[in-house]
């Protein structure tokens, strides 16, 4: 080990691109990734800051964003009859058309939630005054960072002057009296509203919803309340229900964009990409340096060493070179990390998913050490002997 | 028991190639060569030298012929035995020095020796410095220890080699052009050396060089032309019957 040590910082000239490259892959593994952590956690914000802990929607419901309207009062009645649910209430989330002031159209999602201050909806994104300016029907409040897709730029000016910037959701007139800051998303803005004014954009009858959530006495009693649910005559009568606790909706949504979109696939790509330049360049850099070495390494296979020994020796140089590489790229992710949330994108560079791209990587720097094995293979001492 | 000899080769023959391209490198090739003896194999390039050095060292099977190697009172027939036998034959009793230096250039010298002891033996990284040393001090290196090969002139170079060849203390030495690269003052230190580990550590020792000026300096010559041996300075025969072929496995 000391003499695989020795060897790689003597040689480090000979190494480095190998050093670089399995710094390279693990840095994209963990930046692309955690990008799109960062971005599926977007599209589950209205879950995760909700105070809900069970969700019940339409059978299709595939994310939060694909929810079809479902009768409220049969619901939240017997929802509410489940021993250990303190609290029901209807939510409403979907799709919409944002018609732009300057003409044309964009997809945005609506979301209304009660705005009371016991609302388990996740309203509490609001501050208390924006809430209290949503009572008034046709109100809405957007994310600050979604002005120009919205097209409504000059809101803030209009705003600061104690008007509103008006614009039509589904034909239904709407006007902006506010701003939220971290609310973007990925697929469309999110347009914060009452239920009264998300009924009225979707034409939904007062008595239809598209989820209605249910708080617990307790949130570890959320998976048993879902149980109850699943096997109350309930279900029967509502086959088209589905129940959820809010961390499997979350799980289900986010997995649900990480599979369903094309932007999902393409950041794996690029990352199982970056892992194969990093396998190539890697096991290049070894077979070179072993090839370079191929007399020393023939005089000890002629002394009698066992060729596994030599095999040892370019798989532990993998391994170094997969450590350097791995600690090389921490402090770099860390720093691409910070920028990109400059850039307004923010990866989420957990522990865990740091662990996972050390360990993808170092597996993979093991693996073209094992690759580059065949050098050894064409090292015949007889052949020094000419 | 000293006349006895230790390595003797029968009928050795090897060619390369098929049909039209076919050449011999070694023709029905014997010699023998005694414990403690320092031998030279000269002759014209091509004519077969490092072929014959291989064939008897076990690094290349001969075409015909019988490699016999006599160690620990036992007689080893090399080509008979199993590739890994082979290769734990050649770490018990094989040192081999081959054209350049070969020396790993990351490595200090003392480094280049341990690491057989290490690998080859699985000697205790201590015990391995300490006999490196001894061995670098006994060829005059005392000093260039914990040099790399870059910082060490070409004789030294070569004798850190020497030390890698004979750190196992082996019964048998192989040299192919150990002097080439070097000038004759210290071409001349190397056979010194070399002759030293033949009479004082009882190694036999086989040179294959086109130095003339090392002919002095060594027990016996042996001369190859076209792959015949021209002369030798004992007659080989046969094996005799009754010889014991084994030799002790590793568990
Ligand atoms: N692997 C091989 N394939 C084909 N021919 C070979 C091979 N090895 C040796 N030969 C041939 O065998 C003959 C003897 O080669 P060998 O290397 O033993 O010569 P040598 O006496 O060591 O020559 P030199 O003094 O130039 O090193 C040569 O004609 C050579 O071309
Ligand atoms: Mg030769």
């Amino acid at each position: 080990m000391s003499y695989t040590l020795t060897t790689l910082w003597h040689d480090r000239q000979r190494y480095l691109p190998g050093i670089l490259a399995v710094a390279f892959s693990a840095l994209l593994i963990a930046l692309q990734c955690g990008l799109l952590f960062g971005l599926l956690s977007i599209s589950t914000i209205p879950i995760d800051r909700s105070e809900a802990d069970v969700w019940i929607g339409p059978q299709k419901v595939l994310s939060v964003d694909t929810g079809q309207p479902i009768s409220e009062s049969k619901l939240v009645s017997r929802v509410a009859g489940i021993p250990g649910v303190t609290h029901v209430e209807p939510y409403i989330q979907r799709f919409s058309f944002w018609e732009k002031p300057g003409g044309g159209t964009d997809l945005c999602i609506i979301v209304g939630c009660r705005l009371t201050d016991d609302s388990i909806g996740p309203s509490k994104v609001l501050p208390q005054e924006l809430r209290d300016r949503l009572t008034e029907e046709g109100s809405v409040v957007v994310d600050e960072s979604e002005l120009e897709r919205l097209d409504i730029q000059h809101a803030p000016a209009l705003l600061a002057q104690g008007r509103f910037a008006s614009a039509k959701i589904n034909g239904r007139p709407v006007r902006v009296v506010g701003l939220v800051k971290g609310m973007r998303s990925i697929a469309g803005p999110y347009i914060f509203c009452s239920l009264f004014t998300a009924r009225s954009i979707m034409k939904l009858g007062p008595d239809q919803t598209v989820y209605v959530l249910a708080k617990c006495e307790d949130p570890a009693m959320a998976p048993r309340v879902v149980e109850q649910l699943k096997s109350s005559p309930l279900q029967q009568e509502e086959p088209d229900m589905s129940v959820f606790t809010k961390d499997e909706f979350s799980h289900k949504s986010r997995m649900h964009w990480l599979l369903k979109t094309k932007g999902g696939l393409a950041l794996g790509y690029a990352a199982a990409l970056g892992l194969l330049v990093g396998l190539v360049v890697t096991s290049q850099t070894l077979y070179a340096a072993t090839m370079a070495s191929m007399r020393e390494y023939a005089i000890l296979l002629a002394l009698g060493i066992p060729r596994w020994r030599l095999r040892w020796t370019v798989v532990t140089q993998a391994f170094w070179i997969g450590v350097f590489g791995v600690l090389l790229s921490i402090p770099a992710t860390y720093l691409l990390g910070e920028l990109a949330t400059h850039l307004g994108v923010k990866p989420l560079l957990s522990a865990e998913l740091m662990a996972a791209a050390a360990l993808i990587t170092l597996g993979m720097a093991m693996f073209s050490g094992v690759i580059a094995l065949r050098s050894l293979k064409q090292i015949e001492p007889v052949n020094l002997l000419r | 028991m000293r006349d006895e000899p230790v390595l003797q080769g029968f009928h050795l023959t090897r060619s390369f190639g098929d049909g039209e391209t076919r050449t011999y490198a070694l023709r029905d090739v014997s010699l023998g060569l005694k414990k403690g003896e320092l031998a030279l194999l000269m002759g014209p390039s091509g004519s077969g030298k490092s072929t014959l050095l291989a064939v008897l060292s076990g690094l290349l099977e001969p075409d015909s012929g019988q490699v016999l190697a006599r160690v620990d009172g036992d007689a080893v027939d090399l080509w008979k035995l199993t590739p890994r036998q082979r290769e734990h034959f050649r770490l018990k009793h094989c040192g081999f020095i081959f054209q350049g230096y070969n020396l790993f250039p990351a490595l200090t010298a003392e480094q280049q020796l341990e690491i057989v002891l290490r690998w080859g033996e699985g000697i205790s990284g201590r015990e391995a410095r300490e006999r490196s040393r001894e061995m670098l001090s006994l060829l005059g290196l005392s000093k260039k220890c914990h040099l790399l090969p870059a910082q060490l002139s070409g004789g030294e170079k070569q004798r850190v080699a020497i030390g890698r060849a004979l750190i196992k203390n082996p019964q048998f030495v192989f040299a192919d052009e150990p002097t080439s690269a070097l000038d004759w003052t210290h071409g001349e230190q190397v056979i010194e050396l070399l002759r030293i580990a033949a009479h004082e550590r009882g190694a036999t020792i086989l040179v294959v060089s086109h130095d003339h000026r090392i002919v002095p300096f060594v027990d016996t010559v042996f001369h190859l032309e076209d792959g015949r041996l021209q002369e030798a300075e004992t007659p080989v025969d046969v094996p005799p019957p009754g010889v014991r072929f084994r030799l002790e496995m590793p568990p």
